[in-house]
């Protein structure tokens, strides 16, 4: 926007203009006295340069709750009735989910198949489009992908047979492989939001956010990779938001060592999420999976058990279920089986 | 307000203050001028300030340790790690603050700005379901009867503006426009900001910038409202703009609020517990043993209300 077209006296815009302001946001950034000296008007027509100033800048003017859709808005479903439920009907739409676990624990699973379940219609839980999945750190499984996507009907048995048949799955998942910062930077501000205003995708998985965080840093440059982290974090938040998508970080995570880091949290294991409390403070929802000592055992298969804990989110309530992962996709295991 | 520095001239406020000089001329000129404010004494304020209620927090622990909840017309900073329960003492409040008169509420509207992007009116609309179905328990005459109509989880979502804000630009601007809103809905009784550290986490190396954008802030900042924020995060400076700091922390799988700066309380910590209702005491887990400290309050509250 320019300041031909705020509604302001055209002596301020020529004096505004004189003193070299050249964006409106810059404006706002500036106390009132300081635009007095700098553009030479008087007191009441700096107050109306900042209020006009403010108007163009404000995104949308307060809006009642009750005007904002009082359903649970779009969530992308799991693809299992037992952990959607923990979820209050699955991932959030807007703001960044964080999903973090040791090696083993399922992460990666988890995110395969959201990136399947988006594909749904709205009706199976799904928002009728693809995925982005950007993997840093090993290379893409492929191969569980596909016996993924031929165990869908086994997965989704809600599902009518046809609409699965109907959907090419492996056509709508856009595999990015970044293996350095500048390179992730580029994918999620570059390529990201031309996939997403195109609609070809309505989900965004980065597997993991740590990996590379972890490896490009030493410890002396925290400062320098705080910076990096936000970067990251405000794109990601801004294209969750602007698209209204759900976004999953998956993350490692850290060992504790000793009782100071336990006032991030009750003290429940022995690990917490990687990358800390800077990046901690970006995540809206933050999910846990851990690898638990038994084994549960289906007809012909058996898995590991493991469990989908809720650390915090702004709308569920802290808990968990146990989950097995079994050939077709992560699933809830119900209490008392 | 402290003793100012008339003696000093404007050259040697500008080097101690780091104004520049044309805002160190109008420190001077409002402190010298006689029109700079009227002057009240010390009991009218008292009598002032009793006629300002406070908004319950329903944990009466907490609002025991602030002295019948969050005051109406201070600056209340809540920070404190994620998942701590900010958000929700923030959603709690919000609702709150329309709890109707006859039942020792302030019956207000509440303002809600969004940095986040936290907010979900899925949350907002079980804390409202809760504060209904609680304020029906305590009906006791036909004036409560009456507010209860008037009370429901619709008039709670249509009471509370919601505005969402992405950048610390469009925070500012929001600010700045303010109290044109402010004029236009005169019942709003409460301002949330949640939070304020985050639109300015991404100016971490601009620090000057950011502490003169924080003072803006603050300088603007209406008068009635509670402001919430995160860890006392932004520094020293940002950290004497609020009247009451309340710290959320984890001790170990307890959850603590730490009343940590105030004018005129004692520092106390007390546990609390977020359950589905929302924000809660600790030692009552079941729903019709709460309905007690509320009443509590309420005796409170009215009491407060006869001696004013």
């Amino acid at each position: 926007m320019d300041w031909d077209q705020l509604d302001l006296h055209p002596r301020v815009k020529a004096a505004v203009r004189r003193a070299q302001i050249s964006s409106i946001s810059s404006v706002l950034v500036l106390s009132s006295p300081v635009l007095q000296t700098r553009t030479g008007l008087s007191c009441s027509d700096v107050q109306q340069l900042l209020i006009v100033a403010a108007a163009a800048c404000r995104g949308t003017p307060p809006i009642q709750a009750v005007l904002l859709k009082t359903g649970p808005g779009p969530r992308l479903s799991l693809g299992c009735p037992v952990l959607d439920r923990l979820l209050r009907g699955g991932l959030h739409s807007g703001g960044i989910s964080e999903l973090s676990g040791q090696s083993g624990a399922g992460k990666t699973q988890l995110g395969l198949q959201l990136c399947l379940s988006v594909q749904y219609p709205e009706e199976y839980g799904g928002l009728g489009s693809g995925a982005v999945f950007i993997s840093t750190e090993d290379s893409f499984p492929v191969r569980r992908l596909q016996q993924l996507i031929s165990e869908q009907p086994c997965l989704r048995s809600d599902v009518p047979p046809s609409v699965i048949s109907s959907l090419k799955f492996s056509d709508n998942i856009y595999i990015e492989h970044t293996a350095d910062l500048v390179s992730l930077q580029t994918c999620v501000s570059r390529r990201v939001p031309l996939l997403l205003s195109r609609g070809l995708v309505r989900f965004l998985v980065v597997d993991s956010v740590a990996a590379l965080f972890r490896s490009e840093f030493e410890a002396s440059d925290w400062l320098e990779r705080n910076k990096q982290l936000l970067t990251l974090s405000s794109c990601l938040h801004h294209l969750s938001h602007e698209f209204n998508i759900p976004v999953l970080c998956i993350n490692q995570v850290t060992d504790v060592f000793n009782d100071s880091e336990h006032t991030l949290g009750p003290l429940r294991s022995s690990v917490s999420p990687a990358l800390g409390l800077a990046w901690s403070n970006q995540v809206m929802v933050r999910l846990m999976m851990r690898r638990l000592q038994g084994t549960v055992a289906r007809e012909d298969q058996s898995s590991t058990l493991r469990r989908l804990e809720v650390v915090f989110a702004p709308h569920v309530a802290s808990g968990g279920c146990d989950a097995a992962v079994w050939r077709e996709g992560v699933c809830g295991v119900h209490d008392g089986k | 307000m402290k003793p100012l520095p008339f003696d000093k001239c404007s050259n040697n406020l500008d080097l101690q203050t780091g104004l520049n000089h044309q805002e160190a001329l109008e420190v001077l000129q409002a402190v010298t001028s006689d029109g700079g404010g009227v002057s009240f004494t010390a009991l009218e304020l008292l009598q002032k300030e009793a006629e300002l209620k406070s908004i319950v927090t329903f944990s009466s622990q907490l609002d025991a340790a602030l002295g019948g909840g969050v005051p109406v017309g201070k600056t209340t900073e809540v920070c404190g790690v994620p998942g701590i329960g900010k958000t929700q003492l923030c959603l709690q409040l919000a609702v709150d603050v329309q709890i109707p008169e006859c039942f020792g509420g302030v019956g207000g509207q509440a303002l809600f700005i969004d940095t986040e992007g936290s907010f979900t009116v899925q949350r907002l609309v079980d804390l409202a379901a809760a504060a209904v179905r609680h304020c029906s328990l305590l009906v006791e005459d036909d004036e409560q009867r009456d507010a209860m109509t008037m009370f429901t989880v619709e008039t709670i979502l249509s009471n509370l503006f919601l505005v969402r804000c992405r950048d610390y630009v469009e925070l500012l601007a929001e600010v700045h426009l303010l109290p044109d809103f402010l004029s236009q809905h005169p019942n709003i009784r409460l301002l949330v900001i949640d939070s304020v550290a985050f639109p300015f986490r991404l100016l971490f190396d601009e620090l000057s910038q950011r502490t003169r954008l924080l003072n803006g802030l603050m300088t603007t900042r209406v008068q009635q409202g509670g402001q919430s924020q995160l860890v006392p995060a932004l520094g020293d400076s940002w950290g004497h703009a609020a009247t009451l700091r309340l710290l959320l922390q984890w001790a170990g799988s307890q959850r603590m609020a730490t009343l940590f700066k105030s004018s005129c309380h004692m520092d106390t910590t007390v546990q609390y517990q977020i359950t589905s209702d929302g924000f809660r005491d600790t030692d009552q887990s079941e729903q019709p043993q709460s309905k007690r400290p509320r009443i509590q309050t309420d005796q409170s509250a009215s009491s407060q209300r006869d001696g004013s």
